[in-house]
């Protein structure tokens, strides 16, 4: 059991910087989302954590040793690589058995513990195929029950369910959530899903280009993004954002106009999430237009419009229809709005 | 339809197998008439009044009683004693691989898991000497070994073949390495080995057909050695192929054909075995992607 301490740590590669002045403290028995499109630098802060990368400037700490200079396997971490990282010459059994062996741990334990392991997983019956006959889902499994067979201080997972298909990566979405609440092990979990980090996360820190943008917990993130980056990228579909002008609390752009809003004069950006937005067919709502598609989605349809070029999706009831050319209303009332300042992106208080 | 799809017309069929048993034949020739004439006498096997000689063995017969005989194998493993260069050979050929491989199985896996820019031109600088004839190093050895009197001994030998032979090895099992994912070096590290622990415990097991294969070649390289071996061996220590090429003589010495002969078929018959024998591992090897997890 530890907790994680990320003191200014940043990784450069010449004039390329990786990751820039990351500060943060990760609780011990907390689970830690880094969230980000690829290249922002969150695999190398996890890298740099497993010590699998070398840092440039900062200090990490796990529990109370700084562990800048150690090896690996002085860290006491297990990881979980996106392509699993299996030794294809051992079987399955052997795989998992590999941590004990190699840290010299009693003989005597290592076949309850490989037993134990390979039931979280559910992979006792195949202890004894190699990884090359095994399928995605179940080699992702030996790759899981290889890092907790030791117990280890820290998880470190990278990416784990990006190689499997969509329908197996729910269910072992559910599985590494259940295991990490048995197992309550500090968890550094890497995705580029948004869905991934919503669901598993106590915390998620979400990252572009190497700079933390945000960190929260999944319901203040969603909520409360803090800049038009994390509110573009959280949610399915993702925030709308509509470029404007404030003036006098009453925001314009094409076609869209909503008062009642607080904020200083100038050119804004207006964020508003799909399903708090309702559609009618009057012109009573804020945003008039001609719908530019419509989806069934099963559970709702989703109603989607051009403004000044950028798509704005709505969320209507499951019984909602319309044709694409039909004029649709958007009421946005203005307790649903985010503003955020146009040229720094950053979130305007109101 | 499916068998319709399937057919081959008829003369391509009979077309190529002709065509494959003639290439077969013509590949095969030269080793089946060398092992053919190598129970025959010089008189038949060279023969100049008629070629049919060296197929019947009629002077063989005339001489042995018999189109068959042994002579040439005794004259060469018993008169001249090619069974002491046998085991030279045998003593090159295993500290030449043994040497090479290690260096280059520890030196290939540093070089491919570096990641600094020095390391390519390293590997362009082993393609260059690779590239160099043995025989021009050869020449610019010499003077020193005589003049600190280590000319003549296998050692010699072994060293020298090593260092021609190293540069080749490390390019070869360095594009095996590079095939092995980096990820199993790291959950290799990660699950608790120091980066030795990891090439011995996680990265050798899936390197066989690597180091087999890049093992045979350099095998093959100290055991088919002219170069090297005839001008830096004593008379007492030579392999096979000098020894060989000794049996045929020279303006001053009288040779013995037969003898090379009969050494030459003594000589090839290990190497069948031997790559009868890794032929799997060699072909994995080859054609790799066999590492994948």
């Amino acid at each position: 059991m530890a907790e994680i301490q990320l003191r200014n740590l940043s990784k450069r590669w010449g004039s390329f910087v990786g990751v820039d002045n990351f500060d943060l403290t990760i609780a011990d028995r907390e689970f830690l989302v880094l969230l980000g499109p690829s290249g922002c630098g969150k695999t190398t802060t996890m890298r740099m954590i497993a010590g699998l990368e070398e840092v440039t400037e900062g200090e990490i700490w796990i529990g109370d040793r700084k562990v800048n200079d150690l090896e690996p396997k002085d860290r006491d971490v297990a990881m979980v690589f996106q392509s699993y990282g299996l030794y294809p010459n051992m079987n399955v059994y052997d795989n998992i058995r590999f941590p004990l062996k190699v840290r010299k741990v009693d003989k005597s334990e290592h076949d309850a513990r490989v037993m134990k392991a390979a039931e979280m997983v559910e992979l006792t019956d195949f202890l004894h195929r190699k990884p090359a006959a095994l399928s995605g889902g179940q080699r992702q499994r030996v790759a899981l029950a290889r890092a907790i067979v030791r117990e280890p201080n820290v998880f470190l997972m990278d990416e784990p369910l990006s190689n499997l298909d969509a329908k197996l990566r729910v269910s072992t979405r559910a599985q590494i959530k259940n295991l990490s609440h048995e197992l309550q092990v500090t968890t550094v979990y890497v995705t580029h899903d948004q869905i991934e980090a919503m669901t598993l996360a106590d915390r998620v820190v979400v990252m572009n280009a190497g700079v933390v943008q945000q960190v929260g917990s999944p319901t203040e993130i969603y909520d409360n993004p803090a800049n038009t980056f994390v509110a573009g990228f959280i949610g399915s579909p993702a925030m709308n954002l509509i470029d404007g002008h404030l003036a006098g609390g009453r925001f314009t752009a094409q076609g869209t106009e909503v008062t009642g809003l607080k904020g200083p004069d100038g050119p804004v950006t207006l964020g508003f999430r799909a399903e708090d937005a309702t559609v009618s067919n009057d012109t009573s709502g804020q945003i008039t237009a001609p719908a530019y598609s419509m989806e069934l989605l099963g559970d709702a349809t989703m109603v989607t419009v051009r403004v000044d070029g950028q798509q704005v999706n709505v969320k209507a009831s499951k019984e909602y229809r319309a044709e694409i050319g039909d004029t649709v209303s958007i009421s946005v009332p203005p307790e649903i709005c985010h503003l955020f300042d146009r040229q720094s992106g950053a979130r305007i208080a109101v | 339809m499916s068998t319709q799809a399937k057919y081959r017309p008829t003369w391509l069929k009979i077309g190529s197998v002709v065509f494959i048993a003639v290439w077969l034949i013509i590949a095969a020739f030269p080793f089946i008439w060398t092992l053919w004439g190598s129970f025959k006498i010089e008189l038949d096997f060279f023969s100049i009044a008629d070629w049919t000689n060296a197929f019947y063995g009629r002077n063989t017969e005339a001489t042995y009683g018999s189109p068959f005989t042994l002579a040439g194998y005794e004259g060469a493993w018993i008169k001249e004693g090619f069974g002491q260069n046998v085991i030279n050979t045998f003593i090159v050929c295993f500290f030449v691989v043994a040497t090479s491989l290690t260096i280059g199985t520890l030196g290939a896996y540093a070089l491919s898991r570096s990641s600094y820019n020095y390391v390519f031109w390293l590997l362009i600088t082993a393609l260059i000497f690779r590239a160099i004839p043995p025989i021009t190093l050869v020449s610019g050895y010499l003077p020193p070994f005589f003049q600190y009197n280590v000319w003549g001994f296998l050692p010699t030998a072994i060293i020298v073949l090593v260092a021609i032979n190293q540069p080749f090895t490390l390019w070869m099992l360095n594009s095996f390495f590079q095939k092995i994912p980096q990820d199993l070096d790291e959950s290799a590290k990660v699950d608790g080995c120091t980066q030795f622990q990891a090439f011995r415990l996680v990265i050798m097991p899936v390197m066989w057909p690597g180091v087999i294969t890049t093992g045979l070649f350099s095998f093959l390289l100290a055991y088919n050695d002219f170069a090297v071996t005839s001008m830096l061996l004593a008379e007492s220590n030579r392999t096979m192929i000098p020894a060989i090429n000794a049996f045929l003589g020279t303006t001053q010495t009288e040779g013995n054909v037969m003898f090379a002969v009969a050494a030459v078929v003594s000589a090839t018959v290990p190497l069948f075995i031997l790559v009868m024998f890794f032929q799997r591992q060699i072909v994995s090897g080859l054609t790799a992607g066999a590492v994948k997890g």
